[in-house]
């Protein structure tokens, strides 16, 4: 439901977000945990891997973790941070932005953003950033699991940025895996079906008594490859060579836990 | 010998001051070019929204019963912001008014579009054509806001650097005019009150 709301929100009054301004100081670093929620080694994991690919790409992918966003809207946040550091590179504007708010005891809800550069819009076209933030990181970070969440959305996301996968194949890839679980379902369902009707077979004054014990079945859906990242060394920490000056024209996605 | 020092110091005086007004001019060139060019991001951004009415009226349209009226009013819209013209050489402030106004009536027009499909058409508003969509007019609502706020910026450097003395002179000699600014509309001045369901 909520989702409707945002856009209704932003429909009404897009100019009033731009009141409430508030814009972290340019740290340097790739990943920013204001919150305090990630230790120490999987900060510098994270970072590695992200100042490893942006020294190998020149692509630059920005993590931030708020407990806070001053009453701002999270996309309005992630598209300011990305212009006012200048992630990316000026040339190409290939620099992405993933903002998390974390929450908090004060304020009881999460938000995710990204935000991409004008280079990279159309590598991760809104659609497929709101898929990264539906499908790979909503549950984790519902669940608390702040790392999981970001190694599965840079699982999915640099592979795109690099060239290597597109948003096309990640569909494609998506509808195959559905249709597998879909056999899974029935077959699943039915070997249930088959029990039953031998049991009821076997026993038929109680199958007519009891009637059905209808199976409140969830089907979560199937969760992308965990994350499988480990935590190889890529030497020369140093050798990160700061943000370029990309630039940012609010495209992107949003999403709350 | 002493008039010739004189004509010499007026020489030298004008062609500082000519010399200055050159640079003054160049300098205003560049940020009208500032101005034009953010001004194209701004076109660009409100063409990308237009382009999705039609996909917004056809994903709506799906429900039989959908209310016409609601329909007409975007339809309407969007024909008003077709119409609006505005020349990116000039941008006075009533043309960005007058766009401005045309643009939010749209907005209002396809806010409401959404407002009555989550009220009385929430099966619609299950199915992922319409969630894409949403996707898609967030994207857009957020370009739009973001290259509003650069297109202004660009206007303020520009007409701060335009009015202000004694470069006002060379700019009013070279005919250089004051450009418009986006305002907030008026019924966004007052916080909209939105409650979200977690």
């Amino acid at each position: 439901m909520k989702h409707w709301f945002t856009a209704l929100l932003l429909l009404c009054c897009l100019s009033l977000r731009a009141q409430s301004e508030w814009t972290p100081a340019n740290t340097g670093h790739l990943v920013n945990d204001y919150s305090g929620i990630l230790s120490t080694e999987q900060v510098s994991t994270l970072e590695q891997r992200l100042e490893a690919f942006s020294d190998s790409t020149s692509n630059q992918v920005l993590i931030v973790i708020t407990p806070t966003l001053y009453g701002d809207d999270e996309d309005a946040v992630a598209q300011r941070i990305g212009q006012a550091w200048g992630v990316g590179q000026a040339d190409f504007d290939n620099g992405v932005v993933i903002l998390v708010k974390s929450k908090t005891a004060d304020e009881n809800w999460g938000a995710v953003a990204i935000a991409t550069g004008y280079g990279v819009e159309g590598a991760l076209p809104d659609l497929f950033c709101k898929r990264i933030i539906d499908d790979h990181m909503i549950g984790p970070l519902g669940d608390g699991d702040y790392y999981r969440a970001f190694c599965s959305a840079l699982d999915i996301m640099l592979p795109v940025l690099s060239g290597e996968y597109s948003y096309a194949q990640y569909r494609k890839d998506r509808r195959r895996s559905a249709l597998l679980s879909l056999g899974v379902l029935v077959l699943f369902f039915g070997v249930i079906v088959v029990a039953l009707v031998r049991y009821a077979k076997k026993h038929p004054d109680q199958w007519r008594n009891n009637g059905r014990g209808g199976g409140g079945m969830f089907f979560g859906g199937p969760i992308g490859g965990g994350s499988s990242w480990g935590g190889s060394s890529w030497g020369g920490g140093s050798s990160w060579g700061g943000f370029g000056g990309g630039s940012f024209g609010g495209g992107g996605a949003s999403g709350r836990f | 010998m002493k008039k010739t020092t004189i004509i010499i110091a007026v020489v030298a005086v004008l062609a500082v001051i000519i010399l200055w007004g050159i640079s003054v001019n160049n300098r205003l060139v560049t940020k009208d070019e500032g101005v034009q060019q953010a001004w194209a991001q701004v076109e660009n951004v409100y063409k990308r929204r237009l382009d999705l009415v039609p996909q917004l009226v056809a994903t709506v349209q799906g429900a039989a019963d959908y209310e016409r009226s609601v329909l007409t009013e975007v339809t309407n819209a969007r024909a008003g912001v077709e119409q609006t013209r505005v020349n990116p050489e000039e941008l006075s402030e009533e043309q960005i008014r007058g766009y401005q106004q045309a643009q939010d009536r749209l907005s209002k027009a396809m806010a409401n579009t959404i407002k009555v499909t989550v009220e009385r058409y929430p099966e619609l508003t299950a199915t992922q054509g319409f969630r894409d969509l949403q996707t898609q007019l967030e994207g857009t609502e957020n370009r739009i806001a973001v290259e509003r706020g650069k297109f202004n910026e660009a206007v303020q450097s520009y007409n701060t650097s335009l009015r202000r003395f004694p470069a006002s002179i060379i700019a009013g000699i070279c005919g250089f005019e004051k450009k418009g600014y986006f305002t907030a509309p008026e019924e966004a001045a007052e916080p909209v009150k939105v409650e979200f369901d977690f």
